[in-house]
């Protein structure tokens, strides 16, 4: 009888020292979770580098940009009177960069069409739209219609395609200005633009020229909601 | 025999214990690793802080300097009166190129993956895809919105929409679900459109995709500007 009670007081305590050593183990686990830069590890540190530098080069290269205009404004100012030539110049920048100026440079030159039984859909062109802006296209149009800030394309009862609201047909020509290489090699990518179109036995063709001529944006876009936030709000 | 069985059972729980500080053990020494300070992450964890220093840096000067061509286009304006008109144009393609931040009335999407309960079947339907982003925006330039972000990243003329593996990519920047569209325009005119049967947006709640739209009629929906360049390398201008 004595042995046996001393046997279960002697396990008892084995038993509570394991326990105690296992929420300690516990408390240690936890505290291992510092912050996330910490715990970081090699593959996702690099993508966090990538990221953080491609961030930075983003705003050095706006830093850049003003610094370029500030002089140019300071060589005005100090040479002549006559500032607005300074001012237009800017203006003239922005134009072409809202789609409100002709413009014209080396690109590509796609051609979608309509075959008897397979219709080219707006979601074909708002694709290959985006596939050109991320290949870095500098103008784009489809039919002469030039794509700005807030271009829609849309179908309309599966038939119609509409760019800006304008009725467009087949064949759709989509014309895009840029590095003409680089724009071709973001369509014809395995598995990709040309890939995907020629899947769905819909007619596609392009050619890469130095002289795609795009045609200016007609309208003016307008703002009626939008107010420009001031540094006191 | 009483004793025996006392003694295995004794036995088994020491066991399991002793088993349970083993797996406790193996787990601390593998998050052990994880913070393993090897020299190559050291050296990669000082380098990300270190960009992220020059990224704040960045940040300053580019307010300094943008401050100070707005006092050399104030100054321009000043000697020459008849830029005043000038001036004013700028500041409204400022606006439309993005290079503000703009507020108003409109709509706040957000627009996020299927409860994995949901799931019948076809995962690939319960996941939002850049496809998806890319049509809801084209839904919203055509219902009028006039200034769009994507998780605070300004949607612009530029902006493309790619997905590189599983990694959705906006202005080249990562972005995840939930997917937070904000739209400035006419909140009515925006949620009508949007909701209409057979929009875009019913299409994704049919598939389970969770979609939440808030109409706000304040100004106090902000659409932030856009911290890309524009660059025009190869178009030029035809006069």
């Amino acid at each position: 009888m004595k042995t046996k009670m001393a046997l279960s007081i002697i396990l008892g305590l084995v038993s509570f020292v394991l326990v105690a050593i296992m929420f300690t183990q516990f408390k240690t686990v936890e505290q291992t979770d510092i912050t996330a830069i910490e715990t970081m590890r090699e593959a996702e540190l690099r993508t966090e580098l990538t990221s953080w530098k491609a961030k930075y080069d983003e705003v050095q290269e706006k830093v850049d940009d003003t610094k370029n205009k500030i002089a140019e404004y300071e060589t005005q100012l100090n040479s002549s009177q006559n500032t607005s030539d300074v001012i237009n110049n800017e203006i003239k920048d922005y134009e072409r960069f809202l789609g409100y100026t002709k413009v014209t440079g080396q690109g590509i030159e796609i051609t979608l069409s309509d075959s008897e039984d397979k219709l080219i859909e707006s979601l074909d062109l708002l694709k290959l739209v985006n596939e050109l802006k991320s290949a870095g296209a500098e103008a784009i149009s489809i039919n002469d219609e030039r794509i700005v800030t807030n271009s829609d394309i849309v179908s309309v009862n599966n038939r119609l395609i509409l760019v800006n609201s304008r009725k467009l047909s087949s064949p759709y020509v989509v014309k895009a200005i840029g590095d003409k290489k680089y724009l071709e090699s973001a369509i014809i990518i395995k598995g990709g633009y040309i890939d995907s179109i020629k899947a769905a036995e819909k007619a596609i063709d392009y050619v890469l020229k130095d002289d795609i001529l795009i045609d200016s944006y007609k309208e003016e876009i307008k703002m009626d909601y939008s107010k420009e936030v001031e540094d006191n709000d | 025999m009483n004793r025996k069985q006392i003694a295995i059972v004794l036995g088994i729980m020491c066991a399991l214990l002793v088993m349970g500080i083993f797996i406790q053990i193996n787990t601390v020494n593998s998050s052990y690793t994880g913070v393993a300070k090897t020299k190559t992450e050291n050296e990669l964890r000082d380098n990300v802080l270190r960009m992220k220093e020059k990224y704040d840096i960045a940040t300053e000067d580019l307010k300094i300097v943008q401050q100070e061509l707005e006092d050399l286009r104030n100054e321009a304006v000043r000697r020459n009166s008849s830029s005043e008109k000038n001036k004013e144009t700028l500041s409204e393609y400022n606006k439309l190129l993005g290079n503000t931040d703009l507020k108003g009335p409109g709509l706040i999407i957000t627009i996020d993956d299927a409860d994995s309960m949901s799931i019948l079947g076809d995962s690939y339907q319960s996941v939002v895809h850049d496809g998806d982003l890319l049509e809801v925006l084209n839904a919203l330039r055509n219902c009028g919105a006039e200034a769009i972000s994507i998780n605070d990243h300004r949607i612009v003329s530029r902006t493309s929409i790619t997905c590189i593996g599983n990694v959705i990519q906006i202005n080249g920047e990562k972005v995840g679900a939930p997917f937070v569209f904000k739209a400035i325009g006419n909140t009515s005119q925006l949620y009508g459109s949007l909701t209409m049967p057979g929009s875009y947006i019913t299409y994704l709640k049919r598939d389970g995709i969770k979609v939440k739209i808030d109409q706000v009629e304040k100004d106090t929906i902000i659409v932030p500007k856009y911290t890309g360049v524009y660059k025009s390398d190869y178009a030029s201008v035809v006069e």
